[in-house]
């Protein structure tokens, strides 16, 4: 049974992309068969944090509009062979997705993937509301920051009324789960940032994970290598731990995985957060 | 002489017959050309689109751009074909002299050529619907949301109270008509009485509203003071004034 999962958050710039491209690798990882769609058209980026923008030739939106077939423009990532990436238009806009093109490309995927990644552009428009329709699960990307909260806030009852699932109306919903990037725990400490607590309270759904704010992070978008696939960094290790707990394993909460050999001094001053 | 005089008061009493002037809306069908095969397709799938809306609306034929349509039997099989289609032709205008004894000669009459009107305005006056019966006056109905009102949403309990078994996020609104009551965090507006009842309360566990608001007396989250309990409250109307108060 494959399952739709839309990583999206309203705000822009919170790691829709970069929690796309690591999470789409760290479930090929484990072995599951998995793509990642770009359903950000017009601003194509996957593709280039995954590293594969030389080898692009056929786009979602040729696929939608039956000009390439869905074979010819899947590409197959070359560290992970279970890995796949749809990467979409940079010359067409949002209006060229349709409800019935991305249900018919979502439907032939399904039957051949266990994993479809879908990585929403940012906003609530037609791109957005086109890459939430039709999923299972959502994984809303949120910064510790008041606007970011709010418009992961709008999302999440956009996903709960105008969803497929939801649209059914026998009480079916997506499943929704919270991952909070670009976490500073110091700067959360000293209030400069909003806690997770604070996130957690408002938003009102299931931590999927922390990602630390790290370097290795903007490295590794640069060079064109799914986070996930550095197993050194602090946000590496967050992101396959968060990889787990969507497929359903119980892997406790570290906020900062990476930073386990700390002195003495450093682990009482961590003990605050 | 007997007789005469019945007949007189007759005349006074009761009148057999009154003249008056009367305007009333037709509508004019334009030919531009012979009426062919094409033309009633057309005609056909126009009449589809609302099929109520024509059924035996009084038509004058427009003769303005057909020119040629000038024979009695043509007139007649046109007119026999439209009231096939429950369309009432009484007359033609804007004909031609040989066209006008055409139609007499077809049973319909000439009219002076009068002034179009967009159609809507038409259906408005020829289709009114008839006044709904009085509504029965609407029993009071209570809104429970078990879910957190997310930022954006708007939920109206236009009949009663609304009842939210979650938090309401800063950027959602919650109305009622009656009281509101928030098993949660209240954070974004909360409008209670909407329909001018100032005895409708607000309710709620935590209080970090950015409006209240009963019977359209409100307050802002900027001038709540900083005094103002923020667990456990109820908002209501004191006279004129929007109370806050604690429940513990």
């Amino acid at each position: 049974m494959s399952k739709v999962i839309v990583v999206t958050s309203g705000k822009g710039g919170v790691g829709k992309t970069t929690s796309s491209a690591a999470i789409g690798a760290g479930l090929a990882m484990r072995g599951h068969k998995t793509v990642v769609i770009d359903f950000d058209v017009g601003l194509r980026n996957l593709d280039m944090i995954m590293g594969c923008e030389r080898r692009v030739v056929f786009d979602f939106i040729n696929v939608i509009q039956g000009d390439a077939k869905l074979k010819q423009a899947l590409i197959k990532d070359r560290r992970l062979e279970n890995l796949h990436v749809l990467p979409t238009s940079q010359t067409r806009d949002k209006d060229a997705l349709t409800k019935e093109g991305v249900k018919a490309v979502l439907d032939e995927l399904r039957e051949e993937f266990d994993y479809i990644v879908c990585d929403s552009p940012a906003g609530i428009e037609r791109g957005a509301h086109l890459a939430m329709y039709y999923a299972d699960e959502a994984v809303v990307v949120t910064n510790p920051e008041v606007s970011s909260v709010r418009d992961s806030d709008r999302v999440l009852g956009l996903l709960n009324s105008k969803s497929a699932l939801a649209e059914k109306g026998d009480g079916s919903a997506v499943k929704a789960q919270l991952l909070l990037t670009r976490f500073d725990q110091n700067r959360s400490a000293n209030g400069e940032m909003m806690s997770v607590e604070d996130v957690l309270e408002i938003l009102a759904i299931p931590l999927l994970g922390i990602i630390p704010e790290s370097t290795s992070v903007l490295k590794a978008s640069n060079e064109g290598t799914p986070v996930s696939l550095d197993e050194r960094s602090p946000a590496g290790k967050a992101y396959i731990d968060a990889v787990g707990r969507l497929v359903g394993e119980q892997i406790e909460m570290r906020i900062n995985p990476g930073e386990q050999r700390r002195g003495f001094f450093q682990r009482l001053l961590g003990r605050t957060a | 002489m007997q007789s005469g005089k019945s007949a007189a008061q007759t005349v006074a009493t009761v009148k057999p017959l009154q003249i008056r002037g009367r305007t009333f809306t037709a509508i004019a069908l334009h030919l531009s050309g012979w009426p062919d095969r094409a033309f009633f397709e057309a005609l056909e799938a126009r009449l589809n689109q609302t099929p109520l809306f024509f059924d035996n609306a009084p038509l004058v034929i427009d003769l303005e751009q057909a020119e040629g349509l000038d024979s009695a039997e043509a007139l007649m099989h046109l007119t026999a074909e439209l009231r096939r289609r429950k369309l009432s032709v009484f007359g033609i205008q804007s004909g031609t002299p040989a066209q006008a004894r055409a139609a007499a000669e077809a049973g319909l009459i000439s009219l002076p050529s009068g002034r179009d009107v967009a159609l809507e305005r038409v259906s408005r006056q020829g289709s009114r619907p008839q006044p709904a019966p009085a509504p029965a006056p609407k029993e009071p109905a209570n809104l429970m949301v078990t879910q957190p009102v997310r930022s954006g949403q708007t939920v109206f309990a236009d009949r009663g109270d609304l009842i939210v078994i979650g938090s309401v996020s800063s950027g959602a609104e919650v109305i009622a008509a009656g009281n509101i009551h928030i098993y949660g965090r209240l954070r974004g507006r909360a409008l209670a009485g909407v329909n001018g009842d100032t005895a409708a309360r607000i309710f709620c566990h935590a209080l970090d509203a950015e409006l209240l608001a009963i019977a359209g007396l409100y307050r802002t989250s900027e001038n709540l003071g900083a005094d103002t309990p923020r667990q456990y409250v109820q908002v209501y109307l004191q006279g004129e004034v929007l109370r806050i108060e604690s429940l513990k």
